[in-house]
């Protein structure tokens, strides 16, 4: 064999690989939850809020969580959302395409997508010592929020930057101002690409522990008000992982069960609108 | 011949405009006849575009541009600041090159403009939606799809259904950004049919670089060659008897050359008695087939162009420097200079 041949092959088996570790990782994580989380998986887990000495394995179930979670990344969500949509669509089509300052917030997204949630979580705890607040569902949503901000920004970002110059022209062309433009044309054009960044931004930031356990908190009971504390799965799965009664554990892994499954579900449903949205949609 | 010309819907005086420090036109002038096709012709990269897209404004958009002369529509300086930009380009209605159809229905993309303009009436949208549709002779093809996503059309479709959406807006001039280019045959014939039936009713600019759709649809034609204005005039003239030579190497698919400057003289800066002199001594030293650039002022170019001096040569090109100069390039003929 010659020396090129000999390289395809060492490619190839690098890619396939590579491949393998991917797929292979998945494969692993969801068989240990599901392995040691489906023998406790139960209606009662998801219609039952926890009973007294539940964590040390009487009955009840994590309702308070599931719904403190998904208030929490809803909410959070809106937030991002309402601060990334005008961000991106500033970027995108009032600025020039190689303006400093459009390369500068790219730059910043980007770094603050970097940095690790638990220093969100400190610096969300640090805002409410200072106005003096107790951990709540509020202060939550508003870490998480910064959060997945950087995340939906850029996503958002990628998905306005294909919308051709030429539709834009289109538009204005026929009168039309820089914000009908942006929410009547380019919004439609990306709309499937932008409800994808949502999406993946909720399952982010509802999945993650750190950001929320110092300023959303933990209580048994259902979520009620913006100002309380408000339970969280990843919270609850690390509570119940933390015990010792293998019971309770089985029952932590049956909480990142559910909360896979939501991720996952969020992910299939993304694609599925991406591909049943995009009827006006122009390739 | 004032009111005349005041009637012109587009007027453009000496208009210039650079990308950056790169010049991509230079002092154009010129007056768009009205309810007419006029053809912008010349080779790719000539400016086409760019002259195209300074009439509606959406040159605005281009990085780094900068503008500067007039261009008027109906006679209001659109480069003026109190221009209001959504007004002028709802006077104009734009092809692209490839069809941007908006994603959205049929029906949609026809109102939108109406409908950005304020226009609420569901009758009126709805009547609408019929006419320009049938003034772009697609009414039959999709009537009954109206509601259906504009983005399945064939690009033949897509391209009417553009063309239905800028009448719409009720302009008075029609800009085509080699509409045809991403057509196939018989579709881009449908659009010239099209652009041959509204003629009457519209002034309509296009630009193409094919010469047999020019030769088919112009009225009037425009020739320019690396951001210069080398020639304009009625469709037959310019495309049967083109006045300049580089008009005529273009439209015989030749290589257009530039002429080689073997003389120069500036006339800017003498006064009659001297000018005369200078001009009888340059021509009789100029020898045939040699190349004469004469720099002069604006006033006093028809009077030299016509002068029994120059009879015995061709005028290669007049070129404008700025709004009060240009340069008059001249080859000397067989046969020799006599008074
Ligand atoms: N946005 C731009 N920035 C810099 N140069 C440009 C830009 N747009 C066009 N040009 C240049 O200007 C010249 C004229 O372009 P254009 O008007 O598009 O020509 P045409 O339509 O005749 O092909 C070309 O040389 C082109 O490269
Ligand atoms: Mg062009």
């Amino acid at each position: 064999m010659d020396k090129r041949k000999v390289e395809e092959y060492i490619f190839k088996v690098l890619m396939l690989g590579a491949v393998l570790i991917v797929i292979g990782s998945l494969v692993f994580i969801l068989a240990t939850i599901l392995v040691k989380g489906l023998p406790t998986l139960s209606w009662e887990m998801i219609t039952k809020t926890p009973q007294g000495g539940y964590y040390m394995g009487k009955g009840g179930g994590i309702l308070n969580a599931l719904l403190g979670s998904l208030l929490l990344g809803i909410g959070a969500t809106i937030l991002a959302a309402a601060v990334a949509l005008p961000i991106v669509f500033y970027l995108n089509l009032y600025l020039r395409r190689r303006s400093r300052f459009a390369l500068a917030v790219r730059f910043f997204l980007d770094v603050l997508w970097g940095i690790p949630s638990v220093v969100y979580g400190a610096f969300g705890f640090t805002l409410m010592i200072f106005f003096g607040l107790q951990a709540s569902l509020l202060a939550g949503m508003i870490t998480v929020a910064l959060l997945v901000l950087p995340i939906m920004a850029r996503g958002m970002d990628e998905v306005l930057k294909m919308v051709t110059f030429e539709l834009q022209e289109a538009s204005l062309a026929l009168g039309a101002t820089r914000l009908e433009t942006a929410g009547k044309v380019i919004f439609r054009q990306a709309f499937p690409g932008i409800l994808t960044a949502v999406l993946m931004a909720f399952g982010r930031g509802m999945s993650d522990a750190a950001a929320v356990l110092f300023t959303a908190g933990f209580t048994d009971s259902l979520p009620y008000s913006l100002f309380k504390p408000v339970a969280t799965l990843p919270l609850a799965v690390f509570f119940q992982l933390g015990t010792p009664f293998p019971e309770v554990q089985s029952r932590g892994y049956a909480a990142a069960l559910i909360l896979t499954a939501i991720v996952f579900s969020l992910s299939i449903l993304a694609r599925l609108i991406t591909r049943g949205m995009n009827k006006h949609v122009i390739k | 011949m004032a009111s005349e010309v005041s009637q012109n819907h587009i007027r453009v005086r000496d208009l210039s405009v650079r990308y950056g420090s790169t010049r991509v036109l230079n002092n154009i002038s010129i007056d768009i006849p009205d309810k007419k096709i006029t053809a912008i012709i010349g080779p790719s990269g000539c400016g086409k575009t760019t002259l195209l897209k300074s009439f509606n404004r959406l040159i605005d958009l281009q990085e780094g541009v900068s503008v500067s002369g007039q261009v008027f529509v109906d006679d209001e300086d659109i480069y003026d600041p109190k221009t209001e930009i959504t007004h002028l380009r709802k006077r104009m209605g734009l092809l692209s090159q490839r069809p941007q159809v908006l994603p959205m229905s049929i029906y949609e993309n026809v109102v939108y403009g109406l409908r950005v303009h304020g226009e609420k009436s569901k009758e009126k949208l709805n009547a609408a939606v019929e006419r320009y549709l049938k003034e772009a002779h697609m009414w039959h093809e999709v009537k009954d799809r109206l509601h259906t996503s504009a983005a399945k059309l064939s690009i033949g479709q897509q391209q009417r259904l553009c063309l239905a959406r800028g009448l719409a807006v009720g302009p008075e001039v029609i800009l085509g950004d080699e509409p045809t280019s991403a057509l196939d045959p018989i579709s881009a014939e449908q659009i010239e049919q099209r652009f041959l039936a509204l003629k009457d009713k519209y002034t309509i600019v296009l630009v193409t670089h094919i010469l047999r759709q020019a030769r088919r649809l112009a009225d009037y034609v425009v020739f320019l060659y690396l951001g210069n204005l080398i020639e304009h005039g009625p469709a037959e003239e310019v495309l049967n008897n083109p006045r300049y030579a580089k008009t005529k190497a273009y439209l015989e698919g030749r290589f257009i050359e530039e002429p080689e400057i073997e003389k120069e003289l500036d006339l800017i800066k003498l006064t009659f008695p001297e000018s005369l002199k200078a001009l009888e001594k340059v021509f009789k030293e100029l020898k045939v087939g040699q190349v004469l650039r004469i720099v002069s002022g604006e006033k006093n170019l028809q009077g030299l162009i016509r002068s029994p001096l120059v009879a015995q040569h061709t005028v290669l090109e007049i070129k404008k420097r700025d709004a009060l100069t240009s340069e008059v390039i001249m080859q000397k003929n067989e046969g020799g200079y006599s008074i």
